[in-house]
């Protein structure tokens, strides 16, 4: 899929704070977003004609954020279902709308009260109608973290991944966070503090988890031509993949029998389309943003979009690859894990950043080329990702 | 530690006939009517040779344990007598036999925590659970 490469770019970043109890709804958390996003553009509501966002029955969607805003005409919207891992995918759909000629300028936001109305970590909160859950539920397996906990140790089964390799995405995180100030936990912690932290499902400890957040994030998407007349350094979306298939029960669905395999996700599968997209590969790749609703999530994908082999994520992450300065930093605004979880978008607006080389002293020097991506495919089988480009 | 608090599965129209099944005390899976593979949940399709056409069949019921979590905190207020409690991945011996998965979730009984490993041969067994409404759960045990 390359029709679109590099024909559209992101211009625009706009977020709310980030709290435990926003105090305000969601409307007014995706409005303070989207206005911030089109004054980091220079542009107006004026210039919008359209807007998209996912949410899971937890937000606002953008037929009610447009005429609150009083945006002049809506060519365009996008009302995704979906948790993390449509996040990239709503950025995609809009850049293909730019370049359709759907829509000349698109908002992409998410608006949530993660902490404070609606706890995305499973607490107290019934288990989602799907499929799925019908046969996890009754045994009290339901929620996120509990997901990624079992995958985490077949993972430690298969291939000797370790707590301290988990700890070290955590403590890593949290040093990038602290010269962040924009997140939630900016206080440096070391692998014992890491070690000493509450079970939450084992082998998933508290700092595993990333923080349920109240928050928006926006971005702006238009043509490149536009965005070469606008105030910031344009940064192109350069490719864009999405996947989907298998569920964790059986048939590994999708054609390639045998069994179902908890240490690879979707994005091993997508990781080739996505790089074709750009025309670039994972040596190319100066940062990444990848989503870090766990530290094992981190680990997996450091595998699955090749940068290292299947089974060496923790290896890779203990060496200090991806740490400042290492081959390939990561998550260099402290992620869910410390900066905050907007659902996928402010790993987008932290890999603009980079590439604007506006990210101040958390700055990857010379970054040209950024990989961010979605939820790599566990919750619903399904995952997006984005590699966005400095303009030439 | 009782299981009264625990969430009731919302069974829908493909899987009705398994979960009354379970109430029996049976395990069912589905059989394709052409290619022969089993198949869990239930749902309409091979989809292998995506046939239409299938019947249920009675599981032996053994399996290995691919892999667990331990609870530690109650995720739902009705689980907070369990805590910590265990769930398993187990894979069914069927669906090995056939180069294909049939994983079920589930919880363990009559087991040590210092016995579970990935492989650990399980079978499964029924408990009754009482209240509004009353169900019936698949649970795992040890196969010595
Ligand atoms: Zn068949």
């Amino acid at each position: 899929m390359t029709g679109f490469r590099d024909r559209t770019a992101v211009v625009g970043v706009g977020y709310t704070p980030f709290s435990k109890d926003s105090g305000v709804s969601t409307l007014t958390l995706a409005v303070q977003a989207v206005l911030a996003a089109l004054d980091d553009a220079g542009l107006t509501v004026e210039d919008v004609d359209g807007l998209a966002t996912h949410r899971v029955g937890d937000s606002t969607p953008p037929w009610v954020v447009a005429p609150a805003l009083g945006v002049p005409e809506v060519t365009w919207y996008l009302d995704q279902f979906g948790g993390g891992s449509v996040s990239h995918g709503v950025v995609a759909q809009a850049a293909m709308a730019v370049a359709s000629g759907a829509a000349r300028t698109v908002v992409c936001y998410r608006a949530i009260n993660a902490r404070s109305e609606f706890r995305m970590g499973g607490t107290g909160r019934a288990p989602a109608p799907v499929f799925d859950a019908q046969y996890q539920a009754p045994y009290g397996h339901f929620a996120p973290p509990q997901q990624f906990a079992m995958a985490a140790r077949a993972h430690m089964n298969a291939y000797g991944t370790t707590h301290e390799q988990f700890g070290r995405v955590a403590v890593t995180q949290r040093a990038n966070a602290a010269k962040n100030p924009r997140a939630l936990k900016r206080d440096p912690i070391t692998l014992d503090d890491y070690l000493a932290s509450r079970w939450i499902a084992e082998p998933l400890r508290l700092l595993d988890c990333c923080l349920e957040t109240d928050g928006a994030c926006a971005v702006v998407v238009t043509s490149r031509e536009r965005a070469r007349d606008l105030r910031a350094a344009p940064v192109l979306i350069s490719g864009a993949a999405w996947g989907g298939g298998d569920s964790y029960f059986s048939g590994a669905g999708s054609g390639a029998g045998g069994r179902t395999d908890l240490t690879v996700t979707e994005a091993a599968r997508m990781a080739p389309r996505l790089y074709a997209s750009a025309g670039v590969g994972p040596a190319d790749i100066d940062v990444a943003e990848l989503y870090d609703c766990f530290t094992y999530s981190v680990v997996v994908q450091l595998e699955d979009y090749g940068f290292c082999a299947k089974g060496e994520g923790g290896p890779f992450v203990e060496s200090g690859a991806t740490a400042p300065g290492g081959a390939l930093p990561v998550n260099t605004h402290g992620g869910f894990l410390s900066e905050g979880y907007v659902h996928g978008v402010n790993h987008i607006a932290e890999a603009v950043a980079q590439l604007r080389g506006t990210a101040g002293n958390r700055q990857v020097s010379g970054a040209e080329v950024a990989l961010s991506t979605a939820q790599p495919g566990f919750v619903l089988a399904g995952t997006s990702a984005l590699i966005l480009r400095r303009d030439a | 530690m009782s299981l009264d608090g625990r969430p009731r599965p919302g069974e829908d129209r493909d899987s009705a006939p398994w979960w009354k099944a379970v109430r029996e005390h049976e395990l069912l899976v589905q059989e394709c009517g052409d290619c022969g593979r089993p198949r869990f949940p239930a749902r309409a399709v091979c989809n292998r040779c995506r046939s239409l056409a299938w019947t249920w069949r009675r599981s032996r019921g053994t399996g290995r344990v691919y892999s667990w979590v331990v609870n530690h905190r109650a995720f739902l207020p009705g689980l907070a007598d369990e805590v910590p409690y265990t769930v398993v991945l187990v894979r069914l011996d069927e669906g090995a036999e056939h180069d294909d998965d049939l994983l079920f979730y589930g919880d363990l009984v009559d087991f040590d925590a210092a016995e579970l490993r990935e492989g650990l041969p399980v079978e499964a067994v029924f408990t009754d659970v009482p209240g509004e409404p009353a169900t019936t759960l698949v649970r795992w045990r040890p196969r010595r």
